[in-house]
């Protein structure tokens, strides 16, 4: 029963949305251009759907390669941060200056040190992934309980054992918090990314690109549907790391198992 | 006098302050001898689990000599087992590569690793859930994995820092009946501290009485009746006389509260 509430509720939900902006629309006589109707928009995105999934790929493709490239990144400088007091305090202010610094503004700069195209989208969606992934990673890194350590060295482990068997274990779910968080922004970047630095050759941009080329042809229910295309891409990647989260913790950490004994 | 084996861990003259603070522990003069169980207690701040850190080499001495089986304790590491107030088990690692931690650490091969684990885990009882995960076992159970871990290695010193203090009354009981029956059989040397004086009567042949500011023996109580004790040791009239004696002891070294 509980099953069926779970996701009954919801589409129930989605309904009453939907019928209260049809509701509104016919109601108050808005047009087109200001507000389509979900039926609009959905035509239209059958109507786009293969320029819409050719978009979504390049999108997806910049957006995940940024992701990844920050996962992996992010771990390795976090390694790097966990080893010393000294390295942490002297780089993580710089990466928080990268954190600060709005997307907005390295991107054209970007643009400019290596044109566009998917290296430079990549690089953009690194830059916001990178940061949440850090942050997170070199929290567990370094806070291990003190009695687990002092157990690491009455056992005669080496450094290197005490990092692989202990402190990379316990950071995993702090790292994959991060990894949630990245890949729940990667599609901003991705998509900022098409916007600033999209290959357009050949009309085949990616999201980002076509919201600009639907606006500019006032096509306003194609451009609602390239925002929905979006949102859905975003669902995909974030399923797609909850999905890894769940598989890496089943087993053992407390936010995934429920029952107890 | 004839004494052929030194002491196991001998302490003298030692001292031990943090840094610039005040000092810890001062003057402490202590010989141990193989197969002892020694129990330290005394007031909050008599220093007894810094002493216990100071044998097991996770924090260095002061001033003064503490040798381990005549070694520096650092160098004797491998001869000891610490066990937490916490069961410190690793949450990714099944009950089984929990007690085989050590083992891997020190490179032993998986079959010999696998047998001596077996055997651990039969000893401590827990050979029903060899592959649970710790938040799937009560208090009582991690806290035999833990003991399980430390006696993987063959330690010839256990140190023991309040391992028992978070249990029910009912566990810590039991969990000290079966403390001495392991002990019967794998014959290491015990340090044990800890706040309850009943427990201390109970598993040591020997209690060692801190005092505070600065931690130093005020008493080295010898605990008269015989191994092995079991649960109606805890009846008889002479433990209830030692535990009063310890007890009154333990009082005199107390600072007085309003």
């Amino acid at each position: 029963m509980r099953k069926y509430v779970n996701w009954l509720l919801p589409a129930l939900a989605g309904i009453l949305i939907l019928a209260a902006w049809t509701g509104v629309k016919e109601v108050f006589g808005i047009r087109n251009f200001v507000l389509p109707s979900p039926l609009r928009i959905l035509q239209a995105a059958i109507k786009e759907r293969a320029v819409l999934l050719a978009a979504a790929e390049i999108t997806i493709t910049g957006a995940a390669l940024g992701f990844v490239a920050a996962a992996l990144i992010g771990f390795l400088a976090s390694m790097v941060m966990s080893l010393s007091a000294s390295f942490r305090l002297s780089l993580y202010p710089y990466i928080l200056v990268l954190q600060m610094t709005p997307i907005m503004i390295f991107a054209p700069v970007l643009v400019i040190w290596m044109g566009p195209g998917l290296p430079t989208v990549t690089v953009i969606t690194f830059l916001i992934c990178f940061f949440p992934i850090v942050a997170n990673t070199t929290q567990g890194l370094i806070s291990v309980d003190k009695n687990m350590v002092d157990l690491f060295r009455m056992i005669n482990a080496d450094r290197v054992q005490e990092v692989l068997l202990l402190r990379v274990p316990h950071a995993l779910p702090y790292f994959l918090t991060g990894l949630r968080i990245a890949g729940s922004i990667a599609m901003i970047g991705g998509i900022t990314g098409d916007l600033f630095a999209g290959n357009t050759s050949g009309n085949a941009g990616g999201i980002g690109y076509m919201v600009l080329v639907y606006d500019g042809q006032l096509k306003i229910p194609e451009l609602w549907a390239a925002g929905f295309t979006a949102c859905l891409c975003g669902f995909v990647f974030v399923t797609v790391v909850l999905g890894l989260n769940w598989w890496l913790l089943r087993k053992w950490h407390d936010s995934i198992v429920k029952s107890d004994v | 006098m004839d004494t052929p084996n030194p002491p196991l861990v001998s302490i003298a003259a030692l001292q031990k302050r943090y840094g610039q603070g005040a000092v810890v522990l001062d003057g402490i003069n202590l010989d141990v001898n193989k197969e002892e169980f020694v129990s330290l207690i005394g007031p909050s701040g008599c220093g007894k689990s810094t002493l216990l850190k100071l044998i097991a080499s996770l924090s260095p001495v002061t001033s003064g000599t503490l040798t381990v089986d005549g070694m520096s304790p650092k160098n004797a590491r491998e001869e000891m087992a610490f066990i937490f107030q916490e069961a410190t088990l690793l949450p990714w690692r099944t009950v089984t590569r929990n007690i085989e931690l050590p083992l891997e650490v020190s490179k032993v091969a998986a079959a010999k690793r696998s047998e001596i684990c077996a055997r651990m885990r039969h000893l401590v009882g827990l050979d029903h859930v060899p592959e649970h995960y710790p938040r799937q076992l009560s208090g009582g159970m991690k806290m035999r994995v833990s003991i399980a871990r430390a006696l993987s290695v063959s330690p010839k010193i256990l140190l023991l820092d309040e391992p028992f203090g978070a249990l029910d009354e009912m566990t810590r009981d039991r969990l000290n009946e079966e403390l001495l029956a392991i002990r019967a059989q794998q014959k290491f040397t015990a340090f044990f501290v800890t706040h309850s004086v009943a427990e201390a009567v109970f598993l040591s042949s020997r209690i060692i009485v801190l005092a505070p500011n600065p931690g130093r023996i005020a008493h080295d109580f010898t605990v008269p009746f015989p191994y092995p004790r079991t649960a109606e040791t805890r009846e008889s009239p002479e433990f209830q006389r030692c535990v009063a004696e310890v007890s009154r002891i333990l009082r005199s070294v107390s600072p007085a509260h309003p």
